[in-house]
């Protein structure tokens, strides 16, 4: 996972885990706070409803009780219960009662007498005054009265003559709901008689409302919605009559939602962007140095060169300290690796002296033609990597003559053919010992390949030219250089001629002679009789011209 | 009570053996309405759905009303001449709402409705109870004095009627443009009086002489001068 991503996340995660978090605890309180408001206004509407029935029979007893006051209607009560069977005198008292719901504007009389026994009524159906069959009907002196699909509140007053109870006027009203603020359902035993609740069936409300059972006060689902529900039980609507008013949570709970929801999806996506950008910049500032350190590390690994990296007071610390203490790994890495090269060199060293060692008329030709080679290679201006590669090359050239029998090498006067093919194994030899040893392959062409002549007449692959690599045409000339006296008599034929020309100019200049005369200290070690040496070389290129 | 009759009659025709009697031509001036009443608009109203549709006021002048509701007739002991006549009760009314008889007539009240009615008064002149009726049953009453008499109906108390009970057969209603005449008075000075239910009585002194009809004239209520109506009196 990238550091830009694991940043991200860990920034995101707690602010999306908090904000969910916040989200739910606000909703839970929304929803608690809407609930409790609902319940708390529907509460009040009741009780300004039962306070408002209250004060309205209060008027009305007042005002009906003056109505049964009425002489003529008592005097058509009397004349009713005179003559009950009279359907004239029925008719008088419905015209009475017609006359007084009329001017007061009643929808529903009806005469009783003592005993409650309807004798005769009235009722507004379709603003029309009709006559009750008090004979079918039952209408209560008390309550609710459902006739032709209205339902009527009915209130009773005693007809008294001379402190006599003569008969009950029961007087009642349209029962509306419209008229109350909260929409309200009216139902007799379950069943709906009246609703105000928008868009619900009769069906769909008794099936909420009988999930309530007899509780007051319930939370029920309608038509798809959540509703809170109070029954009105302060006031008494007589037999199996309920009033109950109905809220909807979610149509106000719903707008406070939503604009939760706005400013959550904001909040959320602000937080999105802060921790994007956030992670972005705090990685960018982490993630680039070590990127630019990856990159050089990359690199070092194709060049095998430790890098070393600078820093500035603005790097991160950590960074800083990375970086440095990298810094000082490689420096330890780089001085190890240095007195590693410098033992390898010794080794080097020591194994050509060794070989000088063995034969006086070789003393010091290996170091000598080690430094006329990278004089040689310096004139042609070639990089410090192969000219290394040229000087401990040039050291070891000869070091295969240490599997060639001292009777041969050592021999004083001409070889035999035999002799001349052992002396000639000695750059395969050569090859075949440093094969085995590790990092010192880049020194095989030299060692192998420092007899091949430019004409191709040299051993022991007879290559021409360029085929040859350049360290190992060096090594050549250089070695024959150190053994030849006349060395230009050899130039196209046995030499590469650019390279005895580099050698010329190097003369002229008065490297060579400064070489000559150094007293290097490998020359004072083995004190070489450099007459010997010469004979040596000079007698093996003049064999080498001889094979060619 | 024969001899009295005999009497009267004697007299009258010796008056009008020596004398010509002469009418009394009079005008009722109403200026403005009398009474505050509510027309036939709330009657529509008041009876839908009932059983007996409420008598509806006919479209009329409230003037010609006020006018034709003015009784006149003259005073003094003159000699009277006993009628039968009929107040009925139709659509929850009386009908007529005023009825003029001399003293000793007979009244009958009809009831037309398909409802009870009960037709009473208290007034002093003459107070009776008719008692529960119903439809097609009637109840008469006999007026022996001079007044007048309030009619009510205990079951319904909107309806109403008077009945003016004049001393002699000398009475009538003047019409709608408030014309009325006193037919046949011998000559000599009368007291002429005319009433309304909510303006009073008011009285003026005629002298019908031989040499042709009197006239007279009612203005109703008080002329603008202020002036003492010796109706008052």
């Amino acid at each position: 996972m990238r550091f830009a991503t694991r940043a991200f996340l860990w920034s995101f995660i707690p602010f999306a885990l908090l904000l969910a978090g916040s989200f739910w605890v606000i909703q839970q309180r929304v929803q608690t706070t809407v609930r409790g408001g609902l319940r708390s206004s529907l509460r009040e509407a009741h009780m300004s409803m039962a306070r408002l029935q209250k004060e309205n029979e209060l008027q009305n007893s007042r005002f009906l009780q003056i109505v049964a006051e009425n002489p003529s209607l008592k005097a058509g009560l009397q004349l009713l219960l005179s003559d009950r069977k009279s359907g004239a005198a029925q008719r008088t008292v419905e015209d009475q009662l017609r006359e007084i719901a009329e001017t007061l504007r009643f929808d529903f009389l009806l005469i009783s007498n003592s005993d409650g026994l309807p004798l005769a009524g009235i009722v507004r159906v379709d603003d029309q005054l009709v006559a009750l069959d008090i004979h079918r009907l039952a209408p209560p002196q008390q309550g609710f009265f459902t006739l032709g699909g209205s339902t009527y509140q009915v209130a009773s007053f005693p007809i008294d003559t001379n402190s006599e109870n003569i008969g009950v006027l029961s007087i009642g009203e349209r029962f509306d709901l419209s008229e109350l603020s909260t929409p309200t359902v009216l139902a007799r035993n379950g069943k709906v008689l009246r609703s105000s609740v928008p868009n619900a069936s009769a069906a769909e409300l008794e099936a909420a409302l009988g999930r309530c059972g007899e509780r007051a006060e319930c939370e029920t689902q309608l038509a798809g919605g959540t509703y809170l529900t109070l029954a009105a039980d302060s006031i008494d609507f007589g037999d199996g009559y309920t009033l109950r008013s109905l809220q909807s949570v979610d149509s106000v709970s719903d707008p406070v939602q939503g604009v939760l929801r706005k400013v959550f999806l904001f909040a959320s996506l602000g937080a999105l962007f802060a921790a994007a950008a956030l992670s972005f910049f705090s990685s960018r500032s982490i993630v680039r140095p070590i990127g630019a350190v990856v990159a050089s590390l990359r690199e070092s690994e194709l060049t095998g060169t430790l890098p070393t990296f600078q820093t500035t007071p603005q790097t991160i610390q950590e960074i800083r300290e990375l970086t440095e203490s990298f810094n000082r790994a490689a420096a330890t890495v780089h001085e190890s690796r240095e007195s590693l090269q410098q033992a390898y060199e010794e080794f080097v060293g020591s194994l050509a002296s060794s070989l000088d060692a063995r034969d006086d008329y070789t003393a010091g030709h290996s170091r000598r033609v080690s430094e006329y080679s990278c004089v040689i290679a310096e004139e042609m201006h070639i990089g410090d990597r192969d000219l290394e590669v040229i000087r401990v090359g040039a050291l070891l050239h000869d070091i295969g003559k240490i599997g060639v029998m001292d009777s041969v090498l050592r021999k004083a006067g001409k070889l035999t053919g035999e002799e001349v093919m052992l002396v000639q194994q000695h750059p395969s030899i050569g090859r075949r010992i440093l094969e085995g040893v590790r990092g010192f392959q880049v020194y095989l062409p030299i060692v192998e390949l420092h007899h091949e002549n430019w004409n191709g007449t040299g051993y022991p692959l007879h290559l021409c030219d360029v085929k040859v690599p350049l360290g190992a045409r060096i090594v050549h000339v250089a070695d024959a250089y150190d053994a030849m006296l006349e060395l230009k008599r050899f130039a196209g034929v046995q030499f590469d001629p650019g390279v005895v020309q580099a050698l010329i100019r190097a003369e002229q200049k008065g490297r060579i002679n400064r070489v000559a005369q150094d007293p290097a200290p490998s020359r004072r070690l083995l004190s070489v009789s450099r007459a010997a040496a010469e004979r040596e070389s000079l007698e093996g290129s003049m064999l080498e011209g001889k094979l060619g | 009570m024969l001899g009295r009759v005999l009497r009267s009659a004697l007299l009258i025709l010796a008056v009008g053996a020596f004398l010509r009697a002469n009418d009394i031509d009079g005008t009722i001036v109403v200026q403005h309405k009398l009474t505050k009443r509510k027309v036939t608009a709330s009657a529509d109203l008041y009876q839908r759905g009932a059983a007996v549709k409420l008598g509806a006021d006919r479209e009329q002048d409230p003037l010609d009303y006020e006018r034709s509701h003015v009784v006149v007739y003259v005073e003094g002991d003159l000699p009277s001449s006993p009628i039968t006549a009929e107040l009925a009760q139709q659509d929850r009314r009386f009908s007529p709402d005023l009825v003029v008889v001399p003293a000793g007539s007979t009244v009958s009240f009809p009831n037309m409705d398909p409802i009870f009615h009960n037709v009473f008064s208290l007034s002093k002149a003459k107070s009776f109870d008719l008692g529960n009726y119903p439809q097609g049953k009637t109840r008469t009453v006999v007026f022996p004095k001079p007044g007048i008499v309030f009619v009510d109906c205990h079951l319904h108390p909107n309806m109403s009627a008077v009945i003016v009970v004049t001393p002699n057969r000398w009475s009538t209603k003047a019409d709608a443009s408030g014309r009325f005449v006193l037919p046949d008075l011998p000559p000599g000075t009368y007291t002429v009086v005319a009433w309304h239910k909510a303006a009073g009585f008011f009285r003026k002194t005629v002298r019908v002489t031989d040499a042709g009809n009197a006239a007279v004239e009612f203005v109703i209520p008080l002329g603008e001068d202020g002036a003492v109506q010796e109706a008052r009196k």
